[in-house]
């Protein structure tokens, strides 16, 4: 890619915005500059609330419902200064010169329109086409970003096509006009990994042919590094940094970059199976499950969880490894197959078993948010298990709950008696944690726990769970979508698509090849933080042979495939 | 002619003046009330510009004293509430401020009055004099008398009838999206049904067939038993857990209604017991599908999963997890289902199917005085003016308890 | 397509089943009656004999569900007995009067669902200004307000003060078009009044709501003009929403009908049934019921069913 030096297309300067809420405005984004040159891919990253979005949004002169720019902000496209310029003069460059690629296309694409009728809206309205001409010229966008049936899918409408042929379809919409400029707001985020990985080839091609700027916003580093040619980390509404990507991923500067790009230190030992045939803690008899009557959810699944031993459940969305809980739980009773616990089958449904069964499997989820009651004070959230299975009242039940806030690192006295809503996602989440902790369990399914998470925060989380697992000899199941997670605390892995197991065994086997193909699919597919990942990839696998495409070509009777079972 | 010029200087004048502190809203409104002032001059002459005048002299009281109520209203609270009433706009204070009147006209009734409820003091239709503050009306009683006793019948029963149909509908709401599943449809289609025949007909219907005149204390009694009976039974199904529970539980409703049902057939006549009955069932099953929608976004978060995982029973479920993250929006459905059923007593009332003379009420004064409005008087308006006050004002403050609640979402 | 027919048919199917539903607890209610209606003809002074042989006249003797399959039988070919106070035949006593109603709640609709959904487009596209909150108090003033409140004060400044109109919504024979109107004014008024302010406050928060949608945020990145933003892009997601709105505000002119047609003494179904029921003319109550909730169950019935076909998900199935 490299940088190319030419003129200045877009410049900010001193950009605040503000938001109204509590009847008053808030600063949001406090003072940024930003210089991107034609041509030029800018990625903005930050965490959550860091006003990326919002600054995307100013690009193009245009403040959200409770947003306003700031006087004194300057916001200068190609020589207009959008900040004084009219409405109508604003809207004439927006989808002509500047374009707009949102995070969710579903809800973006109007449900009521073709796509290819939203596709031709803008130029026809700018005149630059005919709108014959402009259907011809769509049909051929949706043909560069490998788009199958591109002279079809146009004429479909929105919920007829799927979530990453819509992502590739706005990026054409956003061409439509051959802009100077587009802003991708989180573009994959909402997409699976193997779809993802299709649509950044797409976008990262189409950008390149028509050097196209691009300002490409994501909170996914490995992503970033694969799309920018200059990256800035934003936090809270300022600047940490801006320098080139390949200068940017070597050496930051500032310590909340270095911080974010810190790759993942943390490693558990891997642990193995006991020889001495003592039966799985868990274990998980060919399992069949849907929900009320529709189709089937979970076919045929089998694994064991040993005492002690953490088990990563990895997998894309609908492929069925929350059902699996819900089943190893009680809340979803199998229509085939049993749950076993310690050799001995565990009732079907939840509502069966005795206080002891449920005690014994507790669970952690993924939005620490939900998971606890914002109206109950945390000394109750985390009591109400000890005084529920074990009896305890007054003092005890005190004692016991400042030695579990203990537990989870944080100081009794001073947590005792708030409420959730007062503390950060990841006291929150240690809250959740505790609460398990109470019922005194010896298996505990953690759901996603670590992806609503920021990566430092995580990585507490990650260390704390393999500390209380040493300290009180637990078994996790761990359902995950991330592989650095896997890799970090699991003993052994179970890989699941369209609810069927498709590989499992001991980490060290399953990250060594030969891979079974859609394992193999899901550990080529997520991103790296090397900026040449992708074009890596691409050469090592072909354009065709990534996504959607690839999971097609699985071939049923591959080695590996059979052998699934181990 | 003064008038006129005072008029139209006042309004130049702070128009002006808004102009010039940039004040871009203020200043719209004033001038905008200039322009159609100078329309109303040329069609209605002085007395309509007096009455523009008068309007915006009252609206600036009313603003005024909304303002006033409001501080006084912090100034009293604890700090939490206070910070909470601080946010409260002026039509709020305004309407909280019309709901502590009344509730003390109500609570006061007899000290207010001057006369009896029902003591006939004058001729028909004498007009107001020292004694009689807004004249008598069709039967010789004064009328202003009536109207206090009238705030205190109509509200005590409206109160009443929409408490009766929140506990009904609002547990079975509840437990519906607890329990889910048979129970939860058949409550369901239950509510789609009662709620498909249109309210003041359903209440025609009922009241044609128990109420009125010839409602008898007996049947009145025993409907109330049996109401009882059903909540009693709704609370059941949530708490008890064991056969043992369920003999001992079924014999406490039924010792509870009964004393319900006596202590209802003391306090009111059987053609009001009927009246809050039927408005009860008119208004719950709008409480059940509010209580259904709210509880069920708050049945689907992690935290029930946990505690249904954990073992609680239902009545925790209801009780510790479930309740306090709904109340907000209950409280407010309260204040709107209030308005509702005191809008629909009002209505059958001026029907002469409500409440039954001689008891005042403010639905029934209007109906019995209408014949003073074709001479011209505005005295029998008074009551129904008083019924749209306290709706709006209870509507004003249910608006902004909504706005709160949604996180001040559109 | 096939996907819509059904959705419809079973809609429909549903619609039906609740009407019958509705039919039964109107026709057992009277049942309840304590006593029963020979009883409550008669009142106090009947003698066994008297009541034995009113029951027989009416047949009471036989059992309930006979008397209910018959009722429904007559019902559909819209035969509702007769009246037990004047012996009238029930259709010709509310024939007349329902047709009436009809005419004034049309005379509200025509004026109200225009006006109040155009002024609800404006409110929401003027959100958050001082128009927008004189509107929200106005309007929440309205719906407040007890339809005979309305009534009574548009007499006492249209008729009484001024002698615009006339007070009283006689009809007669013979009347010309115009006469009608001018006569039915004032009650149409008051309809509308009422109506409007509800519809125009759910329209605004329908085009909000729509409004607040990211494929809108798109039309406008997009370039599009705010006029394009509306008619191309909300308008065809909102008539779901607005013929909801329209349904829902048709039906409560239903209930307010009866209200108003007592204010301003209108020879409509709805003063029947008032006097039915202070009479105890059950025939009539029952009969007059079951049109007011037919009526308020078709109108919900085309709302979902318009809803269903406006839906672009549905009318272009995967």
């Amino acid at each position: 890619m490299g940088l190319k030096k030419t003129d200045v297309l877009l410049k900010i300067r001193d950009l605040k915005i503000q938001g109204y809420s509590d009847e008053t405005w808030v600063d949001i984004i406090k003072g940024v500059d930003l210089t991107l040159h034609r041509g030029e891919v800018m990625g903005l990253i930050g965490e959550s609330g860091a006003g990326k979005s919002t600054i995307g949004a100013a690009a193009m002169g245009y403040a959200r419902d409770g947003t306003r720019i700031v006087e004194g902000s300057s916001i200068e496209f190609d020589g207009i200064e959008l900040t004084t310029s009219s409405e109508a003069e604003k809207r004439a460059l927006r989808g002509s010169r500047i374009a707009y690629v949102a995070q969710s296309a579903a809800a973006s694409f109007n449900p009521a329109h073709k796509l290819i009728d939203q596709h031709t809206e803008a130029p026809v309205q700018y005149r630059i086409k005919k709108r014959l001409e402009a259907q011809e010229d769509a049909i051929e966008l949706y043909e560069r970003l490998r788009l199958p049936n591109p002279g079809e899918i146009g004429f479909r409408y929105p919920h007829q096509v799927s979530g990453g042929q819509l992502q590739r379809a706005m990026t054409a919409m956003a061409m439509s006009c051959r802009p100077d400029l587009i802003i991708f707001d989180e573009p994959t985020t909402a997409l699976d990994v193997t779809t993802q990985i299709e649509v950044l080839a797409a976008i990262r091609d189409i950008v390149d042919q028509f050097n196209t700027a691009a300002i490409y916003i994501t909170h996914d580093l490995a992503v970033v590094a694969q799309m920018a040619d200059t990256i800035k980390v934003l936090l809270k509404g300022e600047e940490v940094e801006e320098a080139p990507t390949d200068q940017m991923l070597e050496n930051p500067q500032e310590d909340y970059t270095k911080s974010l790009w810190a790759v993942r230190s943390f490693t558990s030992p891997q642990k193995h199976r006991p020889t001495d045939g003592t039966p799985p803690l868990i274990s998980v008899k060919n399992v069949d499950a849907s929900y009320s009557n529709g189709p089937k959810i979970l076919d045929d699944v089998s694994f064991d969880i040993y005492e002690g031993m953490t088990v990563a459940v990895v997998g894309e969305s609908g492929s069925g490894k929350s059902t699996t809980a819900r089943v190893i739980t009680g809340l979803l009773p199998p229509s085939k197959g049993e749950v076993l616990f310690k050799g001995e089958p565990f009732p079907a449904s939840y509502k069966d078993r005795s206080k002891d069964q449920l005690r014994q499997c507790q669970m952690i989820y993924q939005m620490a948010d939900t998971a606890l009651n914002p109206k109950v004070q945390i000394s109750e959230i985390i009591g109400r298990p000890a005084q529920f299975y074990s009896g305890l009242k007054g003092t005890a039940l005190k004692t016991r709950v400042d030695e579990l806030l203990d537990l989870i690192e944080l100081e009794p006295s001073k947590y005792y008696n708030r409420y959730p809503p007062e503390l950060s996602g990841g006291q929150k989440q240690r809250i959740g944690i505790a609460r398990a902790l109470a019922a005194e369990p010896t298996f505990i399914v953690c759901d996603e726990v670590t992806s609503a998470l920021d990566q430092l925060v995580a990585e507490g989380i990650l260390r704390l769970l393999d500390r209380l697992q040493n300290e009180l000899n637990l078994a996790y199941m761990f359902i995950t979508h991330d592989l650095a997670t896997v890799r970090s605390i699991a003993d052994e892995v179970v890989v699941m698509q369209n609810g069927q197991v498709v590989e499992q065994g001991p980490k060290d086997d399953m990250f060594t090849p030969p891979h079974h193909p859609y394992t193999d699919l899901l550990l080529s597919s997520v991103p790296e933080m090397d900026p040449n990942w992708l074009t890596t990839l691409l050469e090592e696998r072909g354009v065709d042979n990534i996504g959607d495409a690839a999971s097609a070509k699985i071939d049923p009777d591959d080695d590996k495939v059979e052998g699934t079972q181990v | 002619m003064v008038f006129v010029i005072l008029y139209f200087a006042l309004l130049l004048l702070l128009s002006c003046g808004a102009a010039y502190y940039n004040q871009r809203s203020a200043f719209l409104l004033l001038f905008s009330l200039t322009l159609v002032s100078l329309i109303l001059a040329i069609i209605g002459g002085i007395p309509a510009l007096r009455f523009v005048a008068i309007a915006a002299g009252l609206l600036l009281g009313a603003g005024m004293m909304s303002y006033a109520f409001r501080e006084f209203l912090t100034a009293l609270a604890s700090d939490e509430m206070a910070k909470e009433l601080r946010t409260a706009p002026l039509t709020a204070a305004f309407g909280m401020f019309v709901i502590f009147v009344v509730a003390i006209m109500g609570i006061f009734a007899p000290a207010i009055a001057p006369h009896g409820e029902a003591e006939i003091i004058s001729q028909a239709f004498a007009p107001p004099d020292n004694n009689m503050l807004l004249g008598a009306d069709q039967l010789g009683r004064d009328m202003f008398s009536r109207i206090i006793y009238g705030a205190r019948n109509t509200v005590a029963l409206a109160l009443c009838g929409t408490v009766l149909a929140f506990i009904l509908g609002a547990m079975a709401g509840l437990l519906a999206a607890t329990k889910g599943g048979f129970f939860d449809g058949t409550m369901g289609r239950i509510a789609d049904v009662i709620m498909s025949i249109p309210s003041l007909i359903f209440a025609l219907l009922m009241l044609s067939i128990f109420g009125g005149s010839l409602a008898a204390p007996s049947t009145s009694f025993w409907l109330l038993f049996g109401f009882a009976v059903v909540v009693g039974a709704l609370f059941l199904m949530a708490a008890a857990y064991s056969a043992l529970s369920w003999v001992v539980g079924a014999a406490i409703v039924a010792g509870v209604a009964f004393a319900f049902a006596l202590a209802g057939t003391s306090l009111f006549d059987a053609s009001e017991i009927i009246l809050i009955l039927v408005v009860a069932i008119i208004y719950s099953p709008r409480v059940f599908r509010l209580t259904r929608a709210v509880a069920g976004n708050v049945v689907v978060m992690d935290y029930i999963e946990a505690a249904k995982l954990r073992g609680e029973k239902n009545w925790y479920l209801i009780r510790r997890e479930i309740l306090p993250n709904s109340t907000a929006p209950l409280v407010a459905e309260f204040g709107l289902e209030f308005c509702f059923v005191f809008l629909l007593i009002a209505g059958l009332s001026f029907l002469g199917l409500g409440i039954q003379p001689p008891t005042a009420d403010w639905g029934s004064v209007v109906r019995e005085n209408a014949t003073l409005i074709s001479f011209g008087e505005i005295t029998p308006l008074i009551p129904a003016a008083s019924i749209a006050l306290l709706t709006v004002a209870v509507n004003f403050v249910v608006d902004w308890m909504l706005h709160r609640s949604s996180g001040l979402k559109e | 397509m096939g996907d819509i027919l059904t959705l419809v048919g079973k809609r429909l199917g549903l619609g039906l089943i609740i009407l019958l539903v509705i039919s039964l607890i109107i026709f057992f209610m009277v049942e309840l009656l304590p006593g029963d209606i020979a009883q409550a003809v008669l009142g106090q002074s009947a003698t066994p004999e008297n009541l034995a042989a009113l029951r027989r006249e009416m047949g009471l003797d036989q059992p309930a569900i006979v008397r209910y399959l018959e009722w429904l039988g007559q019902a559909v070919t819209l035969d509702f007995g007769s009246s037990i106070v004047t012996d009238a035949r029930v259709t010709e006593i509310i024939g007349e009067r329902f047709m009436n109603t009809l005419f004034l709640a049309a005379y509200a609709a025509v004026i109200a669902v225009p006006v109040s959904i155009i002024l609800g487009v404006i409110v929401a596209l003027l959100r958050n200004s001082i128009f927008d909150r004189v509107a929200n108090v106005v309007s929440l003033s309205f719906i407040s307000s007890p339809e005979f409140f309305l009534g009574y004060i548009l007499i006492l400044y249209f008729a009484v003060k001024w002698g615009m109109f006339p007070a009283i919504a006689s009809l007669s024979e013979g009347m010309s078009f115009l006469d009608l109107l001018e006569r039915t004014f004032l009650p149409a008024l008051t309809l509308v009044l009422v109506v409007m302010a509800h519809m125009m406050r759910m329209t605004r928060a329908a085009i909000i709501n729509l409004l607040a949608s990211p494929y809108i945020e798109m039309a406008r990145l997009k370039g599009a003009p705010p006029w394009r933003v509306i008619v191309k892009h909300a308008l065809p997601n909102a008539w779901a929403p607005i013929i909801n709105v329209v349904a829902l505000n048709l039906a409560y002119l239903i209930t307010g009908v009866v209200l108003v047609e007592v204010v301003f003494v209108y020879p409509g179904i709805g003063q029947a049934l008032v006097d039915a029921v202070s009479k105890r003319d059950f025939p009539v109550v029952q009969a007059c019921c079951l049109i007011f909730a037919a009526t308020f169950i078709l109108l919900n019935l085309a709302a979902d069913v318009g809803a269903i076909l406006t839906n672009p998900r549905l009318r272009h199935p995967k």
